[in-house]
């Protein structure tokens, strides 16, 4: 063999990276671009095609549902990504204190983010159904709140509280652990020193905590709301009434009047704005 | 941390853990709770159930037949009479039985079973080699794969719902059973690929390059010293890719949805408990224990790779 | 078993140059030892041997044979690892005959090997156990023994012993030598260590920024050092380099005339010898406290050195005396009374000193 160790290495990482890259190319890349070609037919489900141009992107700009859409998805966004950090955060510096059975609580704890979502959701369904549910037994025999029983997931409105929720509930922990990996990697001697310099618990938080913990709370922040714009078991399943942009896309795609052509043009917004998400992440977390 | 805690303190440390884990455990609870309980006990607001209710896993896991309780008292003592036979003692029960209306939950498990585990099988072996080329060789091109693969990471299935679907019904493949399971074995596969790739090729970046010099040094080209020391060094944690790949698989219904709608024999257990769920509002026993039976075995898998995760095997063969 | 060419060896990092026109015959049997600070190229040399890197030009041989573009799997060299590069998934048994089953050699080939280099190495207890399992001194051994084992036709040793603590590294030290004698296998060995250099080596190798400085016997390195820092490496305490000028027949030092002997280096040389500056090398152990110097011999004397400081480390005592403004290290025997503060008078047989070109650092033949 004449081959430099350079060059037999190149050879070998093309030969290991070759079905790999074939594969997502062939079904990611190419998908993402056939998408957006789509986005300028009029596509049926057997696959016929009419071109266009952009009437997709008209009719998508002048739907007062793919507004409605956005506001959802928006409001999805913010709830859950504010709720499973701000939750993530509490539940790491409660973990992070000394008592007994510690290490079982911190397991259990992880219960949510491990369990299958089509396992849970039924469990959350029950739990809001009008007729057994707790919720209602809570709110109206007990806490004599309402008068009436309601379905909160059948309402639109109120199901997306239960779904922002659920999500809190399902992703906090993944918050949790990161968290916490951090705070117990902070010096001690930090506090301390704060102490020292007349810091009480609340000072301790933020002048040594919160700084420790911006990057991390940051990421966190972000990923969340890359992965959460693409959720759609957690939100569908739970409540197919709460219509964020990929309920919308799917029911344009698959249901009703199948308009695919549309749904592709519905996505290429998506996945223009969840472009520039992972753009910002890659600057800001990954420093390329 | 600083200093003791007062009595105060240490109580609503207590009650704050409570809260949390109530929290993280009320909805299993009640699920759990709900599985075991009989139709008259389900809006009790107590989870112990009045009378236990073994019938909904029973029938799932086809134990005990079906609709049996639901037989009419009258026709039960019609039943009890001796002098008609085995057999039409059988054909009356079957009036009650609608083989339609039973949940071939074994089935379904199976289906699942068998599609995440090809998938997570594929992707493992495809990202074993592609995660060592990405961390451990160096090549022309590398810098922009790896980018790709992490960007596409972050794609999810969603956005493809659409290509991926016309893509295979331009090449035929959504019109038949068997299309339609290699289509979602396929779409399975790139949604744990670039997950695997970046969790092994952390893992790999971790095992020393003395390693492989000295498998060099003992007679190995570079791929045998694949075979000979990265995967048995990275076994727990291909391990832990495998079940993670796994359970994204298990997990999946979008795609489910859209390619398996039509074919309910091959429904998997996300499309078919919805589906269940869907058209049969009222029988919640049987949804719930669906559900714990589909989240057993997806709890145990997980704090299996959990303990595996923190084993470092490479550590002990080389100093530091 | 073969010897090892080196020619012209130059070795790039992207645009960094770490060897420059290497060139070094190793011969049949021989254990040579690549010597120098960190970061000098001498693992990379090793490395460019066993085929684990790339040279950028020039041409390695082992026994007639190019290696240049031979992978290491088909060299037939064992190594030694720094950091042991046991697999750490396998025991100490089969990390030991691993090579010898890639290369399907015979069952009883490989027992019988094994035995040999397990009784060689004392490991007869541990051949069960995992290397995590093992002390650092063990893992050393299993080390070893996994390139013993093998018919290998070259040793390398990348520092194998820079893990050890001192007692152990000793002891090895002792053990690399007697396995030398009893294989007689083809030996490199790379240290930082100039110690371990001038224990184990037939011949040492001076490496510094990736060329040569200066190659022979132990005993020829340290007392014909070619330039200030072959001198300087080679030897601890460190070689003293003072500024002095040389006259003809002596060299002034801080006012003392010290009377170059038939023999001393640089004597006959061709130069103008009016006060030439230059750097005077002695080694802090060819010093001899005057009141203890024999009649019969010819020494040059330092007059009047004060001490500043006195170690003393059991037979022999190290001082830091101040000659005029230069300070240097001198080691006397427990004869000497002197106590610090005190000055003393220090002979030197000027035939073991060197005078080195205050530019270049070359030595005044």
């Amino acid at each position: 063999m004449d081959l430099s160790i350079a060059q037999r290495e190149s050879r070998l990482g093309w030969r290991f990276i070759a079905p790999s890259v074939g594969v997502i190319g062939l079904l990611i890349i190419y998908p993402i671009l056939y998408n957006i070609y789509l986005s300028f037919f009029d596509v049926k489900l057997t696959g016929d095609k009419l071109f266009i141009g952009l009437a997709n992107y008209q009719r998508l700009l002048s739907d007062a549902a793919f507004y409605g859409a956005a506001i959802t998805t928006v409001l999805y966004l913010v709830g859950t990504v504010v709720g499973s950090t701000i939750i993530g955060l509490m539940v790491a510096l409660l973990m992070n204190m000394t008592f007994p059975f510690r290490n079982l609580v911190r397991t259990l704890i992880l219960l949510p983010y491990f369990a299958p979502v089509i396992s849970v959701v039924f469990g959350w369904q029950f739990i809001f159904d009008p007729v057994n549910g707790i919720y209602n037994h809570l709110v109206v025999d007990v806490l004599k709140i309402s008068s009436s029983r309601h379905s909160l997931i059948g309402n639109p409105n109120s199901a997306l509280g239960v779904v922002i929720l659920f999500d809190i509930w399902k992703h906090f922990p993944l918050s949790y652990m990161l968290i916490i990996s951090k705070l117990q990697s902070i010096n001690k001697d930090q506090y301390e020193a704060a102490a020292m310099d007349g810091c009480g618990p609340i000072g301790r938080f933020v002048h040594v905590t919160l700084p420790e913990l911006y990057f991390v709370l940051g990421t966190l922040m972000l990923l969340r709301m890359i992965w959460n714009l693409n959720k759609f078991e957690d939100v569908f399943l739970l409540a197919p009434n709460v219509e964020t942009l990929p309920i919308f896309t799917y029911y344009a795609a698959f249901t009703g009047i199948i308009d695919q052509g549309f749904a592709a043009s519905i996505s290429v917004v998506q996945f223009g704005v969840l472009a520039l998400l992972i753009y910002f992440y890659v600057k800001k977390v990954l420093k390329w | 941390m600083l200093g003791k805690r007062t009595w105060v303190e240490n109580g609503l440390l207590a009650a704050a853990i409570f809260v949390v884990v109530a929290f993280c455990l009320f909805p299993f609870v009640q699920i759990l709770s709900t599985s075991l309980k009989h139709q008259f006990d389900w809006g009790n607001p107590s989870l112990i159930p009045v009378k236990l209710n073994w019938n909904a896993y029973g029938e799932l896991l086809g134990i005990r037949s079906a609709e049996q309780v639901d037989v009419p008292d009258s026709v039960k003592r019609l039943l009890e009479n001796p002098s008609i036979s085995e057999s039409q003692r059988r054909k009356i029960l079957d009036r009650y039985q609608t083989t339609s209306d039973v949940f071939p939950f074994l089935r379904y498990f199976l289906n699942t079973f068998m599609l995440s585990a090809s998938a997570a099988a594929v992707s493992l072996c495809l990202s074993v080699f592609g995660a060592y080329a990405l961390s451990r060789l160096r090549f022309t091109g590398q810098t922009v794969i790896q980018r790709s693969i992490l960007f596409v990471y972050m794609v999810g299935g969603v956005l493809l719902m659409v290509p991926l679907y016309q893509m295979s019904v331009k090449i035929g493949l959504a019109k038949s059973v068997g299309g339609s399971l290699v289509s979602l074995l396929l779409i399975y596969i790139i949604q744990t690929l670039p997950v695997s790739l970046y969790m092994l090729g952390n893992y790999f970046r971790t095992i020393p390059y003395a390693l492989e010099e000295a498998a060099a040094m003992d007679g190995c080209s570079r791929v045998e010293a694949v075979f000979v020391i990265i995967i048995p060094l990275s076994v727990p944690m291909l391990m832990t890719v495998f079940v993670y790949c796994f359970i994204i698989a298990w997990n999946e219904f979008l795609f489910a949805s859209v390619f398996l709608k039509q074919f309910h024999q091959w429904h998997t257990l996300p499309l078919a408990l919805q589906t269940l769920f869907m058209s049969k509002n009222a029988i919640w026993d049987r949804i719930m224990a669906a559900s714990m039976l589909t989240m057993i075995p997806v709890v145990v898998c997980f704090l299996f790779a959990m303990r595996n995760l923190t084993g470092g095997l490479a550590e002990g063969g080389v100093k530091e | 078993m073969a010897g090892i060419r080196l020619e012209n060896i130059n070795k790039k990092f992207g645009k960094t140059e770490v060897l420059h026109q290497v060139n070094l015959e190793i011969g049949d049997g021989e254990f040579v030892v690549l010597v120098g600070p960190s970061g000098c190229g001498k693992s990379t040399l090793l490395r460019l041997v066993a085929g684990l890197e790339d040279i950028t030009a020039g041409n390695i041989f082992i026994g007639d044979a190019l290696m240049n573009r031979i992978e290491p799997q088909h060299r037939n060299i064992a190594m030694v690892f720094q950091n042991y590069a046991l697999y750490p998934h396998k025991n100490v048994r089969e990390n030991i005959i691993f090579g010898l089953k890639r290369a399907h050699a015979p069952k009883d080939v490989i027992e019988s090997r094994l035995s040999k280099v397990v009784n060689i190495l004392g490991l007869e207890d541990f051949l069960a156990r995992k290397p995590a399992q093992l002390s650092g001194g063990q893992r050393q051994r299993v080390a070893m023994g996994r390139a013993l084992v093998r018919d290998a036709k070259v040793f390398l040793f990348d520092e194998p012993l820079s893990n050890l603590d001192a007692k152990l590294r000793n002891q090895m030290r002792s053990e690399i030598r007697r396995i030398h004698r009893e294989y007689q296998t083809t030996s490199v060995y790379v240290t930082h260590d100039q110690v371990e250099a001038m224990t184990l080596g037939e011949r040492v190798v001076v490496i510094r920024d990736g060329y040569i400085e200066q190659q022979g016997t132990p005993m020829e390195i340290y007392l014909h050092p070619d330039n200030i820092f072959v001198a300087t490496f080679i030897g601890a305490p460190s070689m003293n380099i003072l500024d002095a000028r040389l006259f003809d027949g002596y060299v002034e030092l801080e006012g003392c005339k010290l009377v170059m002997e038939n023999g001393t280096p640089g004597q006959h040389r061709e130069l103008p010898k009016t006060g030439l500056p230059v750097k005077l090398g002695i080694r802090p152990d060819f010093f001899i406290d005057r009141r203890h110097a024999g009649d019969g011999e010819a020494l040059a004397v330092i007059h009047n050195a004060r001490i500043d400081l006195i170690e003393p480390l059991g037979f022999d005592k190290e001082l830091d005396v101040q000659i005029g403004s230069q300070l240097m290290k001198v080691r006397l025997d427990l004869r000497t009374q002197a106590t610090e503060g005190d000055t003393i008078d220090l002979c030197v047989d000027m035939r073991r000193t060197h005078l080195f070109d205050i530019d270049t650092g070359q030595r005044l033949q």
